[in-house]
């Protein structure tokens, strides 16, 4: 199986793949070698990940191919890549808890029958694992297993059925710094048998200590294919966030007023029980936007959700006007004048299958204003939904209509609309344009805007910082868990702040 | 053979809207392979289908007498079905209806024995309250772990239909056993405490009123009340809900101490209203059944009524279709479960749809 292609390098010529009017990748072409460690380096929604599933055969491009030898092959499932060879990690990690990590391995490859020989099963992956020098208890069960392990196994998978290319995406986004250390002195062994590996990583240095190669991808394109030793840092930061011209938002300059919310040595776990924010301290004034910048999984949401209380924090305080909220309840919070937009608007910010005008109340549904003793009051619910409708410019037919049929625009509006008629003192907004199409874009930028020029502070979650450097008053960036660094807006340097992104301090 | 490929290629997507029309295809569809599959039943039994319909549809719905006899015997059936209803709207799962029906029925007894000396004016409501308020209690007990410990109400509230079974049993062949009576069964209660009738010469007893009242009660607070949005914005989107401050673990626990209350209602009606004593063999599974009516009635409060009254008739017509054509009672919890079966289905075909993914352009 798969003999054939011993020699042979993948070859990715002319890939095209789209999602509806979105192109995820453009026309990209590539050349995997043996015994070399590619890297594909870019920001979020740059299309690596799309990249690596055409390649797993998870996708399958709209136009051009990946080639082996000289033939295109088709790969219309996991299936046949792995039949060429083509192994997979992937960042959240497939195994079964209850199982050991042989099991775990195995499972899969049995090709048929009812017994089979667990014995020589273990012999063979013992081997693997002192090849690579892989330390770990191959009876554990993999609920026992630390992260860093548990990508032991996930990478022992793919070297036990035999894989010519290993594609990594995102190994280390859960790794602490000895098992991204281990994981690499792995990877460099495979690396010295003859293996192809293609790391997907927005991690600078990691780029930098690893790789033979780099592939910069940015907004779908492919930038350049570079050998590590002629770049630096700086280049491919250079590469990665670009230089195009900042977006043009007209900004009034405005003297910030006292300070509204301070976050001191802030620590927050995230669902993994991991530390996800180190030791944060930040002040939010009034009148005044604050950018974060930084690429997801950063330790953006568990920042944000600390501040609106649906994550407890762990050490640290938050408090406005001086008055402290830490862990206190979301409800709480809110009555602090603290509105959020969240980051995913469907599942945390919506109700989709009740109307426009129950989704304008949710959480303000026992405001006095809404309210008659235990009742809701109908009449000026619908009067103050039909405001909503009309000065935010949701397009619906009613107030009645179920949420679910409008566009993703509209429902951005719903949410702004709740928010901001609560005439909130500190917004707290998590990716507001994500998957937003320009002109609901703008508004938003308007509507932020014109809350601050109203006395409102306004802390700003972006991964785009086209609209960070055009919104924001200052902006920090935030890196693992850490702000790495604090700039006002118009004295900031676009590669400074994609070097901080990939991690990188001077 | 079917491909690996091809299962891989195929998506279950649900459908951005249907036409109402199309959904009342489907759903007559699903009542007519209900009403095939029924026939085929009937004919493994041995009987004439038409017949066996004829005849439980006339013992259910066929006369004046007939169809008083199914509001009877709807009626404790609607008050478990809206007590899922109202606790399913939140997804919160209270599967003990059942039990919460037979606390209720305890709790009604002792408090027509001990206030006895009360006139039937007073007596009747506070037994009524009382009902609700043990009913009450036994949603307690999954509410309060649920808030505490974030234990599983389903788990809980089905243990405790068992525990109160055998509680039930040791009252009525011990402490509160007929001292007459060798089987397990209590003495009359105090006539003072029997719900008055609504229809003379009936067996129609003020139990169906209370019914009819917490129907409307319950799309009012649904609809209008504050807790009743709270409810069902948990039901819909607990995670929404949670970031926009709603008391997620208070909202679940009135709601299973309110479904339970009403379903303890049901145990009062049928005790005072209508058997009068404790047995054991007094209730039918009305607290399971009503789970099935209240999914059947999309856990609308309004639609509960009549539904409860449709299987009330089937059970009631079950009678005579025994007795005129041999088929045994137990078929009406046949087609309980294949028209819920059919009308899941219809559910599902109507909301979502089956679609290819082409990978090819």
């Amino acid at each position: 199986m798969g003999q054939e292609i011993s020699a042979a390098v993948m070859q990715v010529k002319n890939l095209t793949k789209r999602f509806g009017p979105l192109i995820a990748n453009d026309n990209i072409s590539l050349e995997l070698h043996p015994g070399e460690i590619h890297c594909l380096l870019g920001e979020n929604g740059a299309g690596k990940s799309t990249l690596a599933s055409c390649l797993y055969g998870s996708y399958k491009p709209d136009s051009g191919g990946v080639f082996i030898g000289d033939d295109e092959v088709d790969l219309n499932s996991p299936r046949d890549a792995i039949k060429f060879g083509v192994g997979l990690v992937h960042q959240h990690f497939v195994l079964v808890p209850a199982l050991t990590v042989i099991e775990n391995v195995i499972v899969g490859t049995i090709s048929s029958g009812i017994k089979y020989d667990v014995k020589k099963a273990k012999r063979e992956i013992q081997s693997v694992c002192e090849a690579y020098e892989i330390d770990i208890d191959l009876n554990a069960k993999v609920w026992q297993l630390s992260v860093g392990e548990q990508q032991w196994v996930e990478i022992l998978k793919v070297l036990y059925v035999g894989v010519k290319l290993l594609i990594l995406d995102e190994p280390t986004a859960s790794l602490t710094l000895p098992e991204t250390v281990k994981l690499f002195s792995i990877l460099k062994k495979m690396k010295a048998e003859n293996l192809s590996i293609v790391l997907i990583t927005h991690k600078l240095r990691e780029v930098m200590e690893i790789a033979d190669k780099v592939t910069v991808l940015r907004k779908g394109k492919l930038i350049a294919t570079v050998p590590r030793s002629k770049v630096t840092e700086k280049d491919l930061a250079e590469m990665m966030v670009g230089r195009e011209v900042v977006l043009q938002i007209s900004k009034d300059t405005i003297e910030p007023g006292g300070e509204l919310l301070q976050i001191r040595n802030l620590r927050v776990e995230n669902d993994k029980g991991k530390e996800a924010i180190k030791n944060i301290s930040l002040i939010l004034r009034e009148k005044e936007i604050l950018g974060i910048a930084g690429v997801s999984g950063n330790g953006q949401r568990e920042l944000f959700e600390a501040i609106i209380g649906v994550r407890k924090s762990i050490a640290g305080q938050i408090l406005v006007n001086d008055t402290d909220i830490t862990r206190h309840s979301p409800r709480e919070i809110m009555k602090h004048g603290i509105a959020h937009i969240p980051e995913d608007r469907i599942h945390e910010g919506l109700l989709t299958d009740f109307s426009v005008k129950e989704n304008l109340i949710l959480g303000y549904q026992r405001k006095p204003d809404f309210c008659k003793g235990l009742f809701m009051d109908a009449e000026r619910i619908a009067g103050y939904a039909q405001e909503c409708v009309k000065s935010f410019g949701i397009d619906t037919p009613s107030i009645e209509h179920p949420a679910r049929f409008l566009s993703g625009g509209n429902l951005q509006r719903i949410i702004l609309a709740r928010e901001f008629s609560a005439k909130p003192r500190c917004i707290i907004a998590n990716q507001p344009t994500r998957g937003l199409d320009v002109a609901a874009c703008e508004y938003v930028y308007h509507l932020l805007l014109e809350e601050r020029r109203c006395g409102a502070g306004i802390l700003l979650f972006s991964e785009d910082l086209q609209e960070l450097l055009g919104l924001a008053d200052r902006i920090g960036v935030i890196y693992e868990g850490q702000i790495l660094d604090l700039f006002a807006a118009d004295e900031v340097e676009l590669e400074q702040v994609g070097l901080l992104m990939g991690g990188v301090q001077e | 053979m079917i491909s690996r490929n091809f299962l891989q290629s195929i998506k279950f997507e649900r459908k951005p809207y249907v036409k109402p029309l199309w959904k009342v295809l489907y759903f007559s569809l699903a009542l007519v392979a209900a009403l095939l599959v029924t026939v085929l039943l009937m004919k493994m039994a041995g009987a004439d289908p038409v017949e066996g319909f004829m005849a439980l549809i006339s013992g259910g719905f066929g006369g004046g007498d007939e169809l008083i006899e199914t509001l009877v015997r709807s009626t404790p059936l609607i008050l478990t079905s809206l007590a899922v209803a109202i606790s399913f709207r939140g997804k919160v799962y209270n599967i003990g209806a059942e039990g919460q029906l037979l606390i209720g029925a305890l709790a009604a007894y002792w408090a027509s024995v001990n206030f006895s000396w009360l006139s039937t004016v007073i007596l009747v409501p506070v037994t009524i309250i009382i009902a609700f308020l043990g009913g009450a209690l036994c949603g307690f007990i999954p509410a309060f772990l649920r808030a505490k410990f974030q234990t599983d109400e389903i788990i809980v509230t089905i243990m405790l239909n068992y525990i109160v079974t055998y509680l039930l049993s040791i009252l009525v062949s011990g402490p509160w056993q007929d001292p007459n009576s060798s089987y397990q069964m209590s003495p009359f209660v105090p006539e003072a405490a029997w719900f008055p009738l609504i229809i003379h010469d009936s067996r129609l007893h003020i139990g169906f009123l209370v019914a009819l009242f917490v129907g409307g009660l319950l799309y009012v607070i649904l609809t209008k009340t504050t807790f009743g949005y709270e409810l069902r914005t948990i039901g819909a989107n607990r995670t929404a809900a949670k970031f926009k401050g709603t008391n997620i673990s208070r909202t679940i626990f009135l709601s299973l101490i309110f479904s339970a209350g009403i379903a303890g209602l049901a145990g009062a009606g049928e005790l005072l209203g209508l058997q009068h004593r404790l047995r054991m063999d007094m209730f039918r599974g009305d607290g399971y059944t009503g789970i099935i009516v209240a999914i059947l009635s999309g856990l609308n409060p309004l639609a509960v009524v009549p539904m409860s009254v449709f299987f009330g008739g089937l059970a009631n017509g079950s009678t005579r279709m025994q007795i005129m054509t041999g088929v045994p009672t137990a078929l009406i919890y046949a087609i309980e479960a294949i028209m819920m079966l059919f009308l899941l289905i219809a559910q599902v075909i109507s909301n979502y749809e089956i679609t290819r993914v082409r990978h090819d352009q």
